[in-house]
């Protein structure tokens, strides 16, 4: 009776219905990722999370293949499927088990980035698990050697608690132990608290939908079209791949240094476009470094997603499908599928964005009207932790800074904007200083910084921040040596920059990863790489 | 089109004006008379329509008398409008050239803005430009602390600069947006006063939008500021062609609809229009609102299905508003109606994608060349898939007004069967294309419903679906069941609604003030009293600095209330606080009473499921709507004494499945109060057609709503 469209339909018109239910579904499970991401930034306590929304929501079928995420971080979204797959293998789970873990070398991305799973169980229609949910969110700190848990390292000892995947929520009841012990090894213990408060809660409001959705439709034909938007999603990524001419698409880029060395990281792909299917290779990368901007595997499949999904236009559900078409070779023990115990925190930021650099550039022969030049390649990760005179109280920021996106083939880059894998939002002036003992002097657009050519690249950003109190200071940043590309005569983006002013006016110059003590009064400023340009005939000045 | 209507001793005429895209919405009331009608609008002048309307409002009038025998030209006339000028100067890009005064160093927030793009996987994205360019940004060197401290002044000599560089660049209109301006407004005031000789409008941040959160505020001063001359333009002409055409002495006043659901004095949107945006939607929310609870229905959902889109709103007792509405990627933090809009509607085409899935919209086909059974285009619409089911039952639009091409339909809905039989295994034929088309609308439209329902942790069981719009009434029942929802109502006259809940608003002004007050739950929560508090800055007690801030915010409103027209006695002032646990940065505004720590932590719990009230928690702004009570219209009953058994009028073969099946044609205008209409049925009239499919009952009230309920077998 309820059900009267839908009902009414499927008596005459089974194998029609597919492509109208299809939609449906799609629909349905894409809102149960939305909506826990809504319920997630409304309960978070840290600004990280719930004014920058550095996080992700995501469901999973009963095998766990990813059936929709939200629209939230790309660089979650490859990475995220090894966090359930991981969750689900080395931790059985039962009834209203949550699981919890941050290792990448065991289904995590970097340890900033915890991943909370769970099960969505229905005993009357099944003893096993019908879906899983997924949510991720990037913590200000994760305890060790510098505040934020961004800075320097050469062990990933160094960067802060290890969790393997492990139940911190038992049928239903917190973990107080564990959970303890979690919080007496981060800076900002109450904010992490809250926060992982909301990121169970968010779980449940998935969990909830999940069983609306079984209880409305029936779990057979709820399964059965998780299968299709699979199937759905890798249909949409070989058709798009059959219109890419077959060949073999070399490129090459690297990334400045490790932060340890001067030695530039090379990273190489070589794609085969065949057919329907495509073969990513990265063999001849660079091998693993010591300082902490090795990826794991996680983040080299999600950029190959990233990039891939952008060749699709339009909406595609973000499912498992889209990679099966994709064979990538990532070789053990390269700075794109680093072994432990290498430090890893530039991985997930850093060493991201030059993978999407380098399989653009390879692209840019295959689909030169699509490609854009390069954007500004890093995240500019600046932390700042120490003691809030104001309320007696740790603290620990965390921002990422925007800069040039890259000149397209037939418009200017955007300014100003996260291009690639993030796209996290600024924390605002206002909440900022109210939050946290800093004064912020100056954030202005970089003029002039994004590279020339037919279409400019667009230009970075500047953010001039004054300490008011004594502070540990790290960047984690790229770009400041090897500039963004441009392409098809179009000239490179302006290479990032940063220094440090002392109150009496001195300015030291300060490289692209540091970890400092820095004095109250001290200011920051944080420059960062503008786009490359895109095609040969010098430009004329921007409108603005 | 007359009709019964029974008024309380109002001031005289009242007149409810809606600017829409396609037509203008007309309805007058005095005493026990009302008229309702549509005339095409004029969106180059769209005033024009309005005095077109208006003459036809008095052709009719003429003959009207109230219960005392006073005629129509002896008395008073107000109107109320709700216009589309703001929106579409905004959407349409033609506002004036704006400069914007910010804090030195800051000249780029509004380009920036929060550093995102609005699409993660189009390489090919773009930005909304900001409404300002950078050369007419200016910095001023001035600073204020976040708890309100002044760090730098701006010199004498800097602001004369300033007004000389405003003056040299020849802008039309100026915002001015320091940080922090709304822990302490003395620089902007400072400046507003400086900036005065200019002669042009003055826009400032702390008096429209006093809130934290740089960027959200300095979006709406711009706007308001790039609105400001040309919608002033349009209120003053209309105004004065109102007072020109009309005895001066009977024409009161214009009142415009803010997106906010109250309305205010053409005065004060003309200074303030970004408090507009969305003053067309808003009318139809107040009106759904009010009918409901004239029928004893408190919790509803209203669902506005027109041609290019679909406007949802949940109200629970009355409508709510949010602060983090959009219009075209810019954001607009001021309080507006939380309407949620989406890109289904009549005109919305449907397509085959790569994939092989159906999809409908958003693209639409508008009004022009519309749906392919308009006569002019030949893509398939929702609006031709129901044409093809024989739906709107033989009878054409606006009551046989407006003809529709069938064949033409059944043309495009064929061409969209082949790609489906294309993507899928089997043949489609033409009827199961068209259900697909609208199952998959109805989809996207349920999507809406559901993000403003059951997202937002409300059950829709416990509410009845509002429906009003042209399009609503084929799809409203289909919706209904599958969020279950157990009833729908469809007002009277539902293609002129928002004409309606313009004349039904209230005056109102809202204001706010950002306090980020910390409370200490262990003193609040035991003794549950606002003046026990202590704060974590400074030993000030937060209940007598709420006071104080009430205080002076309700001088404003009263102030405010008395040059919109309002003496004490006719004002109303309902307080409000923001309030989320120390940490968070969203906030929930719950009741400003003795008990509102307690009040937080269930709204919390409502909303998300959880609350800790051990946590510390914060006001974050102190809100105070003061509302002007109007005279309005009452909806006449009639008692329904005895139940009628409906007769219809014919019978059309219609396609609810997949097998056509005759049904019986009513015709709305025929339908007395008590009448019971069996399922399955159509109900005809002028600008709508309800769809009542097995399963439901559909009766008559005695406001002369269509109430459709679950079946009880």
């Amino acid at each position: 009776m309820f059900l009267f469209v839908l009902s009414s339909c499927s008596l005459w018109i089974n194998s029609f219905m597919d492509s109208i239910k299809l939609e449906i579904f799609r629909s349905l499970y894409s809102s149960v990722a939305e909506e826990m991401g809504v319920s997630l930034r409304r309960t978070a306590f840290s600004p990280n999370i719930k004014e920058r929304r550095d996080y992700s929501c995501a469901v999973f079928d009963c095998q766990g293949r990813l059936i929709a995420q939200g629209d939230h971080m790309p660089v979650h979204l490859g990475s995220m499927p090894m966090s359930v797959r991981a969750a689900i293998e080395h931790c059985p789970m039962e009834p209203g088990d949550v699981v919890i873990l941050n290792d990448p070398y065991a289904g995590g991305t970097h340890l900033p980035d915890v991943t909370l799973v769970t099960t969505v169980y229905d005993s009357k229609v099944s003893k096993k698990p019908l879906f899983y949910v997924s949510n991720r969110a990037h913590h200000a700190d994760i305890g060790g050697s510098t505040p934020g848990s961004m800075g320097s390292a050469t062990e990933i000892y160094q960067e802060g608690i290890r969790i393997p995947p492990i139940r911190i929520v038992r049928r239903g009841e917190l973990d107080r132990d564990l959970f303890s012990l979690l919080l007496a090894n981060v800076r900002g213990r109450k904010e992490r608290e809250g926060d992982f408060a909301a990121q169970i809660g968010a779980l449940e409001v998935g969990r909830a939908r999940l069983l609306e959705i079984v209880e409305r439709y029936g779990f057979r034909e709820a399964n059965d079209y998780a299968r299709h938007l699979v199937e759905y999603a890798a249909r949409l990524m070989r058709r798009r791949l059959a219109q890419v001419p077959d060949g073999v698409y070399d490129a090459e880029d690297f990334l400045d240094d490790d932060g340890e060395t001067d030695t530039p990281v090379l990273i190489r792909v070589r794609i085969e476009i065949s057919g329907e299917s495509a073969r990513v290779d990265f063999t001849g990368s660079a091998p693993q470094v010591r300082g902490p901007i090795n990826a794991v595997e996680a983040i080299t499949v999600s950029a190959v997603y990233y990039v891939f999904r952008c060749l699709i236009p339009g909406e595609v559900p973000a499912s498992a499908g889209i990679l099966e078409p994709l064979e990538i070779i990532a070789p053990a023990g390269t700075i794109v599928n680093a072994l432990p115990p290498s430090p890893v925190a530039g991985g997930n930021v850093e060493t991201s964005q030059r993978i999407v650099d380098v399989l653009l550039k390879a692209l840019a022969s295959a689909v030169p009207d699509l490609i854009p030049a390069a954007s500004q390649g890093t995240m500019n990760n600046l932390t700042i932790g120490g003691w809030d005179p104001r309320f007696n109280v740790e603290f620990a920021y965390y921002e990422t800074i925007a800069g040039g996106m890259g000149a397209r083939p037939s418009a200017d880059g955007i300014s100003a904007v996260h291009t690639h894998m993030t796209n996290s939002l600024n924390t605002p002036i206002e909440a900022l200083e109210y939050a946290y003992p800093m004064r912020i002097r100056r954030y202005q657009i970089r003029r002039g910084s994004g590279g020339k050519g037919r279409h400019r690249g667009g230009d970075g950003v500047i953010r001039e921040v004054e300490l008011l109190t004594d502070a540990r200071v790290s960047l984690l940043s790229d770009r400041r040596k090897i500039p963004p590309y441009g392409l098809h005569g179009g000239e490179p983006g302006t290479l990032g920059q940063a220094e440090l002013i002392h109150p009496n006016g001195s300015t030291k110059r300060l490289p692209g990863k540091f970890s400092i003590s820095a004095r109250k009064g001290d200011r920051i400023v944080i420059k960062t790489p503008g786009g490359g340009g895109c095609g040969g005939t010098p430009t004329s000045g921007r409108q603005d | 089109m007359k009709k019964q209507l029974k008024t309380s001793r109002g001031p005289g005429i009242r007149i409810g004006v809606d600017t829409g895209g396609t037509f203008t919405d007309f309805i007058a009331v005095f005493g026990d008379e009302r008229i309702a009608f549509k005339v095409p609008s004029t969106p180059q002048a769209p005033a024009q329509a309005i005095l077109i309307g208006l003459e036809r409002v008095f052709d009719a009038l003429a003959g009207w008398k109230d219960a005392s025998g006073t005629k129509t030209s002896q008395v008073k006339m107000e109107i109320v409008h709700g216009t589309t000028v703001a929106t579409n100067a905004l959407l349409e890009r033609k506002g004036a050239r704006t400069a914007l005064v910010v804090t030195e160093g800051f000249e780029d927030v509004i380009e920036i803005g929060r550093q995102a793009r609005p699409d993660l996987y189009n390489l090919s994205v773009t930005r909304p430009e900001p409404l300002v360019p950078r050369h007419l940004r200016f910095g001023v060197d001035e600073r204020v602390s976040a708890e309100g401290v002044i760090l730098a002044e701006p010199g004498a000599s800097e602001i004369d600069r300033l007004v000389k560089a405003l003056k040299k660049a020849r802008v039309e209109s100026v915002a001015v947006s320091l940080l922090f301006s709304f822990a302490n407004p003395a620089h902007e005031r400072m400046l507003a006063e400086a900036l005065s000789v200019l002669g042009v409008p003055v826009s400032i941040s702390h008096r429209i939008l006093p809130e934290y959160r740089e960027y959200e505020r300095t979006s709406a001063v711009v706007i308001n500021a790039y609105l400001a001359p040309r919608v002033g333009r349009y209120l003053k002409e209309l105004s004065e062609g109102l007072a020109g055409s009309f005895d001066k002495r009977r024409f009161t006043g214009l009142r415009i609809m803010q997106s906010s659901g109250g309305s205010i004095s053409a005065e004060t949107a003309g200074a303030e229009p970004v408090r507009t945006i969305l003053s067309g939607p808003a009318g139809g929310v107040v009106a759904a609102v009010r009918v409901a609870e004239m029928a004893e229905i408190r919790d509803i959902i209203a669902f506005d299905m027109g041609g290019t889109s679909t406007d949802v709103s949940l109200c629970l007792g009355e409508a709510r508003t949010t602060n983090e509405a959009q219009i075209n990627g810019l954001p607009i933090a001021i309080p507006v109606l939380d309407i949620h809009t989406v890109g289904a509607g009549g005109g919305s085409i449907g397509y085959v994608d790569a994939g092989g899935a159906l999809r409908v919209g958003p693209e639409s086909a508008g009004a022009d060349p519309g749906p392919a059974c308009y006569g002019k285009g030949d893509r398939p619409t929702v609006t031709d898939a129901n044409l093809v089911l024989g739906r709107f039952a033989g009878g054409g639009l606006l009551s046989g007004q407006m003809q529709l091409d069938e064949t033409r339909a059944a043309g495009a809905i064929d061409r969209l069967a082949a790609q489906m039989s294309a993507a899928s295994s089997e043949p489609v034929s033409r009827e199961k294309a068209a259900l697909g088309v609208i199952a998959v609308a109805n989809a996207n439209m349920e999507r809406a419903l559901r993000l403003v329902s059951i997202e937002r942790g409300h059950d829709p069981r416990n509410f009845t679906l509002v429906s009003f719009g042209g399009a609503g009434g084929l799809h409203a029942v289909a919706l209904a069941s599958a969020l279950r929802i157990p009833r729908i109502l469809v007002p009277d006259y539902p293609g002129a609604f928002s004409a309606l809940g313009v004349l039904l608003s209230d005056v109102v002004k809202d204001y706010s003030q950002t306090v980020m007050l910390k409370i200490d739950p262990s003193i609040e929560i035991d003794r549950g009293e606002i003046d026990r508090g202590e704060t974590d800055r400074g030993k000030s007690d937060p209940g007598s600095m709420i006071e104080t801030g009430f205080r002076r915010l309700e001088r404003q409103a009263a102030v405010d209330l008395r040059r919109e027209g309002f003496s004490a006695a006719r004002n109303k002032l309902i307080r409000s606080l923001s309030m989320r646990y120390q940490g968070q940065s969203f906030e929930l505004e719950v009741d400003a009473g003795a008990d509102f720590a307690a009040s937080f932590h269930s709204a919390h719990a409502e909303r998300y499921g959880h609350c800790d009230p051990r946590r510390p928690i914060e006001i974050v702004s102190i809100r105070l709507r003061g509302i002007g009570v109007t005279e309005k219209p009452e909806l006449r009953t009639s008692r329904v004494r005895r139940v009628i058994k409906a007769r219809p009028q014919r019978e059309a073969s219609v396609f609810l499945s997949g097998r056509p099946k005759r049904i019986c044609v009513y015709d709305r205008a025929l339908l007395e109060p008590g009448t019971e209409i069996v399922a399955p049925a159509i109900i005809v009239e002028y600008g709508s057609t309800t769809l009542v499919p097995a399963g439901w009952q559909a009766r008559i009230d005695g406001y002369r709503n269509i109430v459709i309920e679950i079946g009880t077998a």
